[in-house]
Parts: structure tokens; sequence; C-alpha cells
């Protein structure tokens, strides 16, 4: 299956009887794959119904294996339970959701750009309220309920990264990346120690999201580029911790320290070494803080 | 775009000889497929390198992935290796191996804000750098013995046979006096210079926002901010202009400590400089009480 997403790949139609219609694989006459989700759409599609990438662009993957996020289109709609959500804009796009009734979205309160007057919001019951403004994350999660219209942006330019996440999945994502999340994936968080490189010292946050019985949606916000890449089990990469954006929770993350000191209190210089099985995405645009 | 033989072309970024039959100019990534985009001023704007796009080197290449803030993605072959500044890696193979770059004069990059180490990355394997700003990426080949001028803290990375050194541009002034003085660097209080030493070498520039360059004749002036400078040619020369525009003889100024100014860079040919759409705004505008050598101009 590789082959479908080169750069520079020919039709494999008598490979494995489909045909490939940019990202996604047609299947049979009346059905497309998406390269992104795996989920099926009808063959007139432009973007895929469950994440939104589009159907008719190429995939991008670097010599490397690198996959680019696929760039959703502005005011391109995709679904969950009995909701829609709608992304809006390319520089800093904006998550637009219908709520259906008995549908809800929780979320960081800060991300919130607007909302109907009438949509419902509440606070999600967190444990370790103290560790959590001790390590900078928001002590609590807003809630909105449906039926109504909510939005929600971050601060800088980058993408939405649309994850629809299969019943017991499980996926680890960095601070203050996460966007919104469906009512049914349940939320926690676990401090990282060791990462020198964020959180001047002090280790960093990861916000874990799991499925139960059906199936959520997962958006994040991803800083400039983002990219994903599948490891095989056992492969390693290196990654800068800044760059960290989501993980499966089946890929390891360990500190590594490399040989290098940095900066006028000659720091050492710390990278994440992820270890397959799973998929690894990072975000080309971060701050660093320890630069000498 | 030149074409000279059925196979080649000249690129009309970097000037060197390419394969038409490739989308993009193996020494700098430019598309081929672009008309040039020149303004009525004469600025031509540098086109993105197109995602996915690849640069050669020896035997080891740079992809650019992404288009808002593009990596640079080195597949490092052979013995070759390139320098950086350590805040800019993204990821890395384990393979890689990375070392410090002995550098020199310490305590003054650290004064400046300049990163006071660079790492060395040697192959095999992949190694990834971006900046942390939405713009493009821009690639410079330099030809053996060329070098070029560029703004600190543009600077993303260069292969190892591109000499690197850093000096100051002659370009301040003060504001203030006595114990209140403040010494202003338009321009950084250095330069990075990068000198292809030991044949040709490969120059990787982050620039903020869009690029555009542009060739002065010999003697042609022009004036910049200061801090939209990306690069310039060697033999373009460079210094202050202070303007000072016509107030209407209304005296706006009600503190004596305080100037309706503007502050240039003025630079003439011959050679090429380049300037990025972002740039930052002088903050200060206090009356100025010395500078470097500058032109002055009262409207």
């Amino acid at each position: 299956m590789q082959l479908l997403i080169l750069l520079d790949s020919r039709p494999i139609d008598w490979f494995y009887g489909m045909t490939t219609r940019g990202a996604g694989t047609v299947r049979g006459m009346d059905r497309i794959e998406c390269q992104w989700c795996k989920a099926q759409n009808d063959a007139g599609d432009k973007s895929c119904g469950t994440c939104g990438a589009p159907l008719d662009a190429r995939n991008l993957v670097s010599d490397s294996g690198w996959r680019e996020a696929p760039r959703l289109k502005d005011m391109t709609e995709f679904r969950f339970s009995s909701s829609t959500c709608q992304v809006e804009g390319e520089l800093v796009p904006v998550a637009e959701v219908n709520l259906g009734s008995g549908d809800s979205v929780f979320f960081e309160h800060h991300v919130l750009l607007w909302k109907d007057e009438s949509t419902p919001l509440s606070a999600l019951s967190m444990g370790g309220g103290m560790k959590r403004m001790l390590g900078g994350m928001p002590m609590v999660i807003s809630v909105a309920h449906g039926p109504g219209r909510v939005a929600f942006s971050r601060d800088a330019s980058g993408e939405v990264v649309v994850l629809p996440l299969h019943p017991t999945m499980e996926m680890d994502v960095r601070e203050h990346a996460f966007l919104v999340a469906s009512h049914s994936i349940s939320y926690s968080f676990e401090r990282i120690k060791g990462m020198t490189n964020v959180l001047h010292g002090e280790g960093m946050y990861l916000d874990r999201f799991v499925t139960s019985g059906e199936q959520g949606i997962l958006l994040l916000h991803g800083y400039g580029n983002v990219f994903e890449r599948n490891l095989a089990a056992g492969e390693k990469i290196l990654v800068e911790p800044g760059g960290f954006l989501y993980k499966d929770s089946s890929v390891q993350m360990n500190t590594v320290q490399q040989n290098v000191k940095t900066g006028l209190m000659r720091h050492g210089m710390y990278l994440a070494e992820m270890t397959g099985p799973g998929r690894v995405g990072i975000q080309s645009m971060y701050v660093h803080h320890h630069s000498g | 775009m030149t074409v000279t033989e059925s196979s080649t072309y000249t690129c009309r970024f970097c000037r060197l000889q390419c394969d038409a039959g490739r989308a993009s100019c193996s020494h700098c990534g430019a598309p081929v497929d672009v008309r040039a985009a020149v303004s009525d001023s004469g600025w031509q704007e540098q086109p993105a390198i197109k995602d996915m796009a690849r640069i050669q080197f020896g035997q080891s290449s740079c992809q650019i992935e992404g288009t808002c803030v593009p990596s640079a993605d080195f597949n490092l072959g052979g013995e070759e290796s390139v320098y950086f500044s350590h805040h800019s890696v993204l990821w890395c193979e384990p393979s890689v191996q990375m070392s410090p770059m002995p550098m020199k004069g310490g305590w003054n990059r650290v004064r400046a804000g300049l990163p006071l180490v660079m790492l060395q990355a040697h192959g095999p394997g992949h190694l990834a750098l971006s900046e942390d700003a939405p713009g493009e990426v821009v690639a410079i080949p330099l030809q053996h013995q060329q070098a070029v001028w560029v703004r600190e803290h543009r600077f993303l990375a260069a292969t190892g046979n591109v000499a690197y050194d850093w000096q100051q541009p002659g370009v301040w002034f003060t504001t203030g006096g006595g114990n209140e003085q403040e010494s202003h660097f338009p321009l950084g209080m250095f330069v990075d210079v990068f000198h292809a030493e030991g044949g040709p070498g490969l120059l990787l520039l982050h620039s903020p926002g869009n690029s555009f360059v542009r060739d002065l004749g010999p003697g042609e002036t022009i004036c910049i901010q200061p801090t939209s400078l990306l690069y310039k040619d060697p033999s373009v020369g460079m210094q202050l202009h202070l303007e000072y525009p016509n107030q209407g003889g209304v005296m706006w100024n009600y503190n004596r400590g305080y100037s309706y100014r503007q502050v240039w860079l003025r630079m003439w040919g011959p050679g090429r400089v380049a300037v990025q759409s972002v740039f930052e705004r002088e903050e200060s505008s206090e009356m100025i009480t010395n500078h470097s050598p500058a032109t002055l101009m009262r409207w």
C-alpha cells in the first residue's frame, strides 16, 4: 500500500485491482477510501465525510517517509455522531461545530471563538487541578452541549488536524495542541519528565484521549505544517520535543540526551526518542525554550 | 527561464545551468514552470520552493516539505555534512551524528542574541530543520569562492564546505545622552558571512513572509527598512540614511528628546539585494545623538 502514497507513483490498478484518485482509493465502482482516516466515501465526494481530507488532492510523502497532513479546504464539512464540523479559513483555521441534540464537545476554554447564545456550556470534572495549574495547563475543561453552534481556533498560523478515533484507540497529544474532542472520547493527562526543551526543564504534559464503545473525533491545531509518520515495530526516530504533536499510545516516548551542550549555561540537548509501532505526528513551527 | 540547449536551462534565480526535465531547479529548488513575477520597480519575487521539491548537493539532497512553515529534510550521504543552529532541529534519524562546531567570540555572540553553539551533522541519515515563523525557505547555491552576507537569525543551514564568519555591519546610532545613552543596531550587532571555500556549497535561509530579489547596477541605490534585509552580495555597499520629512511648520516634537525621522539602510550596487516582507518596526523615535557614517535628507 505504500506505493499508493509515493509522489511519483504510477497507477497500480493491476496491483490491487483498484484505482487511485488523489488521496482516496476507489474500491469497485462507487466507493472511495480516504487515505488519511480509511473511511469509505461515495465516489462523487470531493472530501472525506469523516475527516474532511480532500479526496481529489495528491498525497504528499517525503523521501524520508513523512506524510503531510491533508490541508483541509476552506469550508470543508464533515460529520460525527449527529453533528457536523466545518473548517473555515486557511491561515489560522476555525473549526465550527454544529452540535446535534444529545451531542457535546469538550475543549480548553481559551480556544472558544464564538457560540450561539443558546448553546449551553458546562465544566468537565478534572482531577489534579494543582498539578495542571503548575504545569501551565488550563484547570478547567469546558463542555458545549447541543443543539447549537460553537466555534474554536488557536492563536497562530497552522492547520487543523482531524483524527477520527475508532473504538479502543488511544492517542497522546502534546500540551496546548488539543482544539476540541467529541463526547464519546475520554480525557486524561500525564506528565513526561525530563523534556528539558519544554517548559524550561520541568517536563511536559501529554493529553491522553481514549475512545470506549463509540467512534469519536479529535481535532488538533498544529503550528506551521503537520507531518505524520507510521513507525514499524522497533523503528526509532528522534524528534525535538517542541516539534512533537501527537502519537498513538503504542509508540514509546523516551528522553535521550545528545552529546552536545548548548547555551551559556551549557544545557544538555535532549530529543524525544519515539519507538514504534504506531503513528507519530510533528509540527514544523514551535518555540524552542533553551536556545543558547 | 532561458533555455540554452534542449536539455538544460539557466535558472533565473540561482543563475546556474539546470536540467530542463525536472519540475524544479536542482540547485535552488525554484520551480521551472513559473513566469517571472517582477514588479514595475524591478523587484523580482523569489518563488516559494514547491512542496516536496528536492535540491541536490554532492551525494546528498534536501527536500523542502510544507508551505506554511517549510522544513528542510536533508538526506546526508557519503562524507557530506551540514551545520545549523541547534534550536532549528525538528527531527533526525538515530544514525545521524551531531557534534558541536567550534565558534569564536562566544561572549559577543551571547550579547548579540546569536546562538552560542552551532551543530554539525554527519550522515548517513535524515535530518530535518525548521524555523518558528511562517515564511519561505530560500536556497542559495554558492559557487567556489562566492560569498554572501546574511542578516542575523535568517540562517537555517549550510553545507560543510561553506565557511562561516560573522562581522559587525558598521550600522548603528545612539539616542539620549549621559547615563541614558542607548545604542541601536538597526541590522543587529552582527551579520553572518558565508563563503564557499571547498568547492560549490549550499546555503539555506528562512525568510519570514515573502522574499524579493533585485540586481543593483553599479552606483544604483535603494533605501530599505534595515530589518527587511535578507541577504546581499558582498559587493553591495550599505550605510545609514537618515530622513527627516517636512513637518509643514508643525512642531509636533513637543518634547526635545523626540524627533520625526525615518532610519533607512541605503544600499548601492553592483550586486544582488534580497528583502523579506516581514520585518520589525523601529520602536524608538528619540532624537539621534550620534551615528555611523550616514547620508542625511531633510525635506
